[in-house]
């Protein structure tokens, strides 16, 4: 349009100023309105962990700062004492299964609106509001010698086993396993309940006209669709386990018997405040870090992955 | 002497014999009654464990008796100082979330609402935040907070609990904000608001589901924490109630039904908080998972 | 006075997206204007321009007389009734209809005294201690005027405030709303993508296409003499037939071929239509629906076409009618909207006696009182500007 040429000459000439008053305004607010978030955020979280980083060279006591240098870290890693920790996280893992499978079985039951199943639902998720720390002590006393489970089962029949399994090296960190899916429970639940609430009624309805049964609903319908809250749930119940376990075991076990006990996230706390060894504790948090990062970072990958 | 009361054909041989299906799901159905009770009296066995055991007397228990006594609950108040550690609790819950709420509602209505250059970036950079576990940043954390004289405070736990809780509640924020129509705020500014005004009395009135689940989640996660309060609140006369309920069970001289008797009135209040709000959790829950 | 002047105004978006080009337009003080156009076509953004919501690339608006490019939404003295309402889901319709003016510090009695007058006007008196979800679609609509009513503002700013309610009620509505507008007399630009709408409400009429101003003019004009082919295939529903024509000269007289029909045109469109100049040049023929009459056996400038489709409203009847010749189909894909011109199908508006069938073939003549001709190309019109 031979037009729009000759009036674009003319026009440039009125030039208005590019930004609206408004558009202005809504920039300068909008930078003000995270301004707090970010100072908060970056003082207390990003600039502490550029500081772990940097006292995990140093060989720091409390008083005095000595850097060592790329050596600690070498320290570390021959340190059989880390490398136990990292086992019983390893081995920690083994219970993910478990608290995913569990949740996701009660959430389907509660799906199928049994009666009463509100009720229920309000039930599975009270134990989430209790501390760590209280289902640690109650923990404890189940596991005693003279505690509850040793009498269920001899109420079986089993009066043949009769152990402390909080004092038995290899059976400690089982107790600590159950009891961690246990406190994961409340919240595994409730996640793949909300998913299962997402869930378009009409799929099912329309795979049970066509004669599906319900194993093959749940495999090729209900999974599926739950594939997101499953795959947030196991991140979330990943680092739960290297991070919220600290309060099972400060009450439970004190890392015992022996380190069998002692994860990452408890030799931190160990390794700095009852040794007062800060600069390995540093480096202890900065590896725990690295750890759960990955584990974020591969299931974005995952989760990106299969949405393209 | 049977009479047909309409011939069989066609339509009628063939179709599902109602009766027998119907009698298998009401089994089904029942079977999953039953598992989910069993289900529930698991999971309420803690409760039971503390309340039963609470009420012996130390020699009760370790005796195995089967009396009851309330001796233990008359003793707790000499024993632990209850009231004030409750205080501390509060005090230091309700700080955090103040402090949690404000920042993250402010952040979040920027990120949703206000788009400008570079937001998207340090929206992530900050959710991101959330998968930081506190063991990582610990022993820095308390050396900062150590200096500036805050760790016999609760200014210093309290900052720390809201570092670390508002990257979520950012989080859940942004998303419900989301879902407000441009045109709202339109029909605000052409009203007459600026855009701060329209952050107060329009968006955040409609935000109070997601407000209502921010508290509920972080209140029970700030209550129920042990590591920051161990470490920031050393003082005991700013101890919080979990941590006052594990340096208890540390000291291993201390009875069982003490300590159960201590957990329940640790776990009351977060508990009461859930039950309260629990309608607000799961629609929050589900608000902020589907975008 | 609050007329509302654009002076050349353009928007692009950063990523190079032309939205309105080259706006010049006039709005009388106390005038009912309406943007009607196709969507995409730039009638919102203008819209938005004008109540300050989009910034304005180029050119200048002005709002009783005064350049407002460079002013807040809230200091340019305009109300805006939005598309999906906008309401307060928070407040009451009473609290809704109040807010601009309580941010104002405007004296509570006066507030009451202004809404309460606005819910009689606009029928609300019993619903002003509601919530909007409690509304029905209408009432909600009517609760977004009176919070621009209110406001008693230099303008009204309306965006396809009817869109989402039901036929029947947008019937109603729209005559609710141009009797307000003459009500109240206050200057209102109204954006539709509706025709019917723009016809009947507005005192003119601007259609719009791809970010440029196709032609304003009163509802009558803009039938009667539509600038482009456009406009002539976008005002009036069922939209004029336009074909694909060519004129030729046989004996002195002047003929239009299209298909393989062929009709007389009067002589005296020579004179108010450049067709000398075109002939043998391709071009559009257009005859409204009600311009083609079912023909008696003598009338001049007949041709014959088969029914295809026969569609009874009741008050009249539409018949789709093919001829013979080859179907030159010209669609204007790149903003498609205007109906395509045909060389081989039109649409006749005949009375609801009139007897036709499927497959029958009748005879039609198109009323010489009313032709179209416009340039194949560029779709302006032949006629000559008076």
């Amino acid at each position: 349009m031979s037009l729009t040429a000759s009036l674009s000459a003319s026009t440039s000439a009125r030039r208005t100023p590019r930004a609206s008053l408004l558009s202005k305004r809504r920039r300068r607010v909008g930078v003000m309105l995270i301004l707090p978030a970010l100072a908060l955020v970056g003082l207390l979280i990003a600039y502490p962990i550029g500081q772990a980083v940097y006292y995990s060279f140093t060989n720091w006591d409390g008083l005095t700062t000595q850097w060592v240098g790329p050596s600690a870290w070498v320290q570390a890693f021959h340190n059989p004492t880390m490398w136990t920790a990292l086992k019983n996280n390893g081995e920690l893992l083994l219970s993910v299964p478990f608290a995913l499978g569990i949740p996701l079985l009660v959430a389907v039951m509660l799906h199928q609106r049994v009666a009463g199943w509100k009720i229920f639902r309000s039930i599975y998720f009270l134990p989430t509001a209790i501390s760590w720390v209280v289902i640690g002590l109650v923990a404890e006393h189940f596991f005693a010698y003279s505690g509850t489970m040793n009498s269920l089962l001899s109420d079986i029949g089993f009066s043949g086993i009769h152990t402390n399994m909080l004092g038995q090296e290899n059976q400690a960190l089982i107790a600590l396993g159950v009891t961690f899916v246990f406190s994961m429970i409340g919240t595994n639940t409730m996640l793949f309940l909300t998913g299962l609430a997402t869930l378009d009624p009409s799929l099912e309805e329309a795979a049970r006209i066509d004669g599906a049964g319900a194993w093959r609903i749940f495999r090729h319908i209900t999974l599926p669709h739950l594939s997101r809250f499953i795959q947030l749930a196991f991140v979330m119940t990943v680092i739960s386990a290297f991070s919220a376990l600290f309060s099972l075991i400060f009450v439970m076990t004190g890392g015992g018997p022996g380190y069998s006990t002692t994860t990452m996230e408890f030799l931190v706390y160990q390794t700095g405040f009852n040794q007062s060894m800060f600069g390995t504790a540093a480096l202890y948090g900065i590896i725990l870090f690295v750890i759960t990062a990955l584990v974020g970072i591969i299931q974005l990958r995952l989760i990106g992955a299969k949405d393209s | 002497m049977t009479v047909l009361a309409s011939p069989p054909d066609a339509l009628t041989v063939n179709a599902p014999k109602p009766t027998r299906s119907l009698a298998r799901r009401r089994l089904g159905r029942t079977l999953i009654f039953v598992a989910m009770a069993i289900m529930a009296v698991i999971m309420l066995y803690p409760f039971a464990v503390m309340i039963l055991i609470s009420f012996k007397t130390n020699a009760q228990y370790l005796i195995g008796s089967s009396g009851t006594s309330t001796q233990t609950w008359q003793q707790i108040n000499a024993t632990l100082p209850i009231w004030q550690e409750l205080w501390n609790s509060t005090v230091v819950c309700s700080l955090s979330i103040l402090l949690i709420l404000v920042i993250g509602v402010m952040a979040g209505f920027s990120f949703a609402k206000l788009q400008f250059r570079g937001g998207n970036v340090v929206f992530l950079a900050i959710v991101s935040a959330m998968m930081v576990p506190l063991q990582a940043i610990l022993i820095p954390e308390f050396v900062n907070i150590a200096k500036t004289g805050l760790t016999n405070n609760y200014l210093g736990a309290v900052v720390v609990y809201a570092a670390l809780g508002t990257p979520f509640s950012i989080f859940l924020f942004t998303t419900y904000f989301r879902r407000i129509p441009d045109e709202l705020i339109e029909a605000g500014i052409v009203d007459g608001l600026g855009y701060w005004g329209v952050l107060w009395r329009l968006a955040m009135p409609m935000a109070l589901p997601a407000i209502a689940t921010v508290t509920v989640l972080q209140f029970i996660q700030i209550w129920d924490d042990l590591l920051v309060g161990l470490l920031f609140l050393q003082n005991p006369g700013e101890r919080t109630i979990t941590v006052g309920l594990a340096a208890l069970a540390a000291g291993h001289t201390t009875s069982i039904p003490l300590l159960m008797a201590g957990s329940l009135v640790s776990a009351a209040p977060a508990m009461i908080v859930y039950l309260v709000f629990q309608r607000f959790l799961v629609r929050g829950l589900t608000m902020g998972i589907d975008r | 006075m609050a007329e509302i002047v654009f002076d050349q105004v353009a928007k692009v978006y950063p990523g190079g997206n032309t939205a309105v080009e080259n706006l010049s337009l006039h709005v009388a003080d106390g005038e009912f204007m309406v943007l009607v156009g196709p969507s995409g076509c730039g009638k919102t953004t203008a819209l938005r321009m004008i109540a300050g919501l989009e910034e304005i690339t180029d050119g200048t608006i002005s709002i009783g007389g005064q350049v407002v490019n460079n002013v807040l939404p809230k200091d340019r003295d305009i109300a805006m009734v939005f598309q999906n309402y906008a309401l307060y889901p928070q407040m009451t319709v009473g609290q809704n209809m109040g807010f601009a003016l309580k941010i104002r510090n405007v004296p509570k009695d006066e507030i009451k005294r202004r809404v309460s007058e606005a819910a009689k006007i606009l029928r609300l008196t019993e619903y002003l201690d509601r919530r909007p979800k409690a509304l029905s679609g209408g009432q909600r609509q009517r609760v977004a005027m009176g919070r621009a009513i209110v406001r008693e503002p230099q303008a009204f700013l309306m965006d396809e405030p009817l869109s989402n309610l039901d036929a029947q009620l947008r019937v109603e509505m729209r005559s609710e709303i141009s009797r307000i507008q003459r009500l109240l007399g206050v200057a209102t630009i109204y954006v539709t993508h509706d025709q019917t709408e723009a016809m009947t409400m507005g005192d003119r009429v601007a259609v719009m296409r791809g970010g440029v101003l196709q032609q304003v003019a009163t509802p009558e004009d803009l039938y009667d003499h539509p600038a482009n082919a456009f406009v002539a295939g976008f005002i009036g529903s069922p939209p004029m037939n336009l074909l694909n024509a060519t004129l030729v000269e046989s004996e002195g007289t002047l003929r239009a071929r299209f298909g393989d029909q062929s009709v007389e045109v009067p002589a005296r469109y020579r004179q108010t239509h450049r067709l000398d100049e075109n002939l043998t040049r391709p071009l559009l023929l257009g005859v409204r629906p009600e311009d083609l009459v079912v023909a008696n056996a003598d009338a001049p400038g007949r041709f014959s076409a088969t029914v295809a489709l026969r569609e009874a409203l009741g008050s009249e009847i539409l018949a789709h009618l093919n001829f013979g010749g080859e179907d030159v189909i010209v669609t204007d894909e790149a903003q498609a909207s205007a109906p395509a011109s045909h060389s081989t199908r039109v649409v006749a508006r005949l009375g609801a006696r009139a007897k036709v069938t499927v497959g029958e073939r009748i005879d039609l003549t198109l009323n010489p009182e009313n032709l179209h001709f416009f340039d194949a190309q560029s779709g302006e019109t032949l006629r000559v500007s008076r």
